[in-house]
């Protein structure tokens, strides 16, 4: 069953369009992230379904209600914030305690609500303490405690992982996936980070541009990017996109780019001759032998693998990845291949729709 | 090391320049009639009296000024600190055609000097029907504390992240809930400053005071002591002094719990609005 739609919203901020026809459909107990560069009006979609920005047009509902006109208090949800937005002149033990005292619940029974929350999360010791008091970690976990003490029907998490340090990173991320197992109840989680959404989310809906790009399990996302843009931005490091023609010859199709020309599979019966663009991702580089020839300008070693960046001419790069035993010098000539099953075939344009469905992702 | 004895040379100098009146008012006020007037000055007073204060307090209206300016300058407070929290709130978090420009505008009539305001002011509350009242004074002091304070205001509430808010918002509170449990409290070093500067131009201010009241019963301190010890024949330094002194002191305790604040609240005005 359904549990937050968005149906055709829109935001602007005067002339400022912030999102433009958002259709959604997130299913109850679903974690779903919303993933975009900053500026794609991830954050807006968020704070519309909190009820800090009203849309400009069409209908939000949570459950089975309409929410456009109701106040953030009125929603049965809860939020983290990025900023943890804990409030400073109180103790861990009153923030967490205020959205109960909101909703009136009976101050016998907010002692015990406590109790659990702060006993989940760690934070019976500090319960007397002010926020600054406490280390990053300890806020975010206090922010989540505020936001799991009332049992929402949804929960909203604005980037509450980007002012932690990495490892903590780590920690925290585990810690939510396992939080949402136990609670079963919808969150919806924005990121601009692709590891956080891959590794945490039901389904990723990525967006770009006011815009929502694709809506699909992180598998999906990755495997079948539905436009440019999602392959690029899904992925590390990023998929080669390599801009070129598109030909069809006697029922075969063919991408050509300078020195390099690959065989395509079958495209869709849509697709159309002229400007179009390849994706190839690292891995379905090889390195070491093939028609193309270029010189090694970056290798970067990440311990289990090496990076490494090809230039191929006309300033173009391409990134492959070896493992760790293969090691090329920067400056070296090299001669590489792209494996033409694997390429993703895209329309002309920075979010050119895909025009074909590669075999597997298997390494080489 | 000269450098620093010059330096401390200096600093000390101007510690006395500003330091001397105020010794010297204090204490002229405690010498008798007598000694008020020998030659050479005596820098201390020879025999000490407290007459000139009994005198004040049991003889003359000096409690009645003071009682006005007290009911005065906290009147005025409350007012403009209400109504500029009220205002900075909206001009910071509220986003609203002319927002800009209000505010704006609202610093260019505190540019104005205050004594191009007084015969409009002075003719508007005859029309109302105030003259002669400390309500008069009341507004009147409002209308040059209020720009002051909604600027210092401002800078404070636009130091106030509006995530605190959202999170009250979302945690169930209505706009006013969040505003009093979380944007006040928040507030707080900010309001302190406000009202510190706006109750001591209150408590200081003699123009309007002379313009708009002329009775006895609403005076407050700073012409109703002037009425009072100074002519054109006679000025009664000995209980000016100790008028004097007695208006300092709530000034002196208020500013002595509350300079910290009020530091800050300069610094906060310095750096932004």
């Amino acid at each position: 069953m359904a549990d937050v739609v968005f149906n055709n919203v829109h935001k602007k901020f005067g002339d400022f369009i912030a999102v433009e026809g958002l259709n959604l459909s997130i299913n109850e107990g679903e974690f779903v992230s919303l993933l975009g560069p900053s500026g794609c009006g991830k954050t807006t979609t968020l704070r519309m379904l909190a009820g800090l920005e009203f849309p400009t047009s069409g209908e939000i509902s949570i459950g089975d209600r309409v929410v456009n006109d109701l106040p953030p208090g009125k929603r049965d949800i809860a939020m983290v914030f990025q900023s943890y937005a804990l409030y400073p002149h109180m103790t861990v033990e009153k923030n967490i305690a205020y959205p109960l005292k909101k909703r009136g619940v009976p101050r016998a029974e907010q002692g015990a609500m406590i109790a659990r929350v702060a006993d989940m999360l760690q934070l019976t010791p500090l319960l007397s303490r002010k926020p600054r008091q406490l280390s990053g970690g300890q806020q975010q976990r206090v922010a989540l405690g505020r936001a799991l003490v009332r049992d929402p029907k949804v929960f909203l998490l604005d980037e509450p992982l980007s002012n932690l340090d990495a490892k903590l990173r780590g920690v925290m991320r585990a810690e939510l996936v396992e939080l949402h197992e136990r609670l079963g109840r919808t969150m919806v989680y924005v990121t601009h980070d692709q590891l956080e959404a891959m590794t945490m989310s039901d389904r990723i809906a990525v967006m770009y541009d006011k815009t929502l790009q694709q809506f699909a399990p992180p598998q999906e996302v990755y495997r079948e990017p539905a436009n440019r843009f999602v392959a690029g931005f899904i992925g590390m490091p990023s998929m080669n996109l390599i801009d070129g023609d598109l030909s069809q010859a006697g029922g075969r199709w063919e991408f050509r780019s300078g020195e390099i020309s690959v065989p395509l599979r079958p495209l869709v019966d849509s697709a159309e001759a002229g400007a179009g663009c390849i994706g190839v991702r690292p891995e379905h580089l090889v390195l070491g032998e093939g028609p193309i020839s270029g010189v090694v300008r970056l290798v970067e070693k990440t311990g289990h693998e090496n990076i490494v960046v090809v230039e191929i001419g006309q300033g173009l790069r391409l990134t492959g990845r070896v493992p760790a035993s293969v090691e090329w010098r920067t400056g070296e000539s090299i001669q590489l291949a792209i494996m033409a099953d694997a390429a993703h075939v895209f329309a002309a344009g920075p979010t050119g729709r895909r025009l074909n469905t590669p075999l597997g992702e298997q390494r080489p | 090391m000269i450098r620093r004895i010059l330096f401390n040379l200096m600093a000390w100098t101007i510690v006395l320049a500003v330091a001397f009146p105020l010794f010297w008012m204090v204490v002229t006020s405690l010498k008798p009639q007598s000694e008020l007037f020998r030659r050479p000055p005596t820098i201390l007073p020879e025999t000490l009296t407290f007459e000139h204060y009994w005198q004040l307090l049991s003889e003359t209206n000096f409690l009645t000024y003071f009682q006005n300016s007290v009911v005065l300058s906290v009147a005025t407070t409350l007012v403009v600190v209400s109504i500029a929290t009220l205002g900075a709130y909206s001009i910071v978090r509220f986003k609203y055609w002319g927002r800009e420009g209000l505010a704006f505008l609202v610093l260019f009539t505190y540019l104005l000097p205050s004594v191009v305001l007084i015969i409009p002011l002075y003719l508007m509350l005859v029309g109302l029907g105030l003259s002669n009242t400390i309500t008069s004074l009341v507004i009147a002091y409002t209308t040059f504390a209020l720009p002051y304070a909604l600027w210092l205001l401002r800078s404070f509430m636009a130091g106030i992240p509006e995530d605190l808010e959202s999170a009250a918002l979302v945690d169930g509170a209505s706009r006013m809930g969040a505003f009093r449990d979380v944007i006040l409290p928040q507030l707080l070093p900010g309001i302190i400053s406000t009202a510190l500067f706006t109750f001591i131009l209150s408590w200081n201010e003699y123009l309007y005071a002379l313009v708009l009241v002329n009775s006895d019963n609403t005076r407050p301190l700073t012409t109703g002591v002037m009425n009072m010890l100074i002519s054109s024949f006679n000025v009664e330094w000995s209980l000016l002094m100790a008028a004097s002194v007695m208006m300092s002191v709530p000034l002196i305790i208020v500013f002595a719990f509350l300079q910290s604040y009020l530091t800050r609240g300069f610094g906060a005005g310095g750096v932004k609005g």
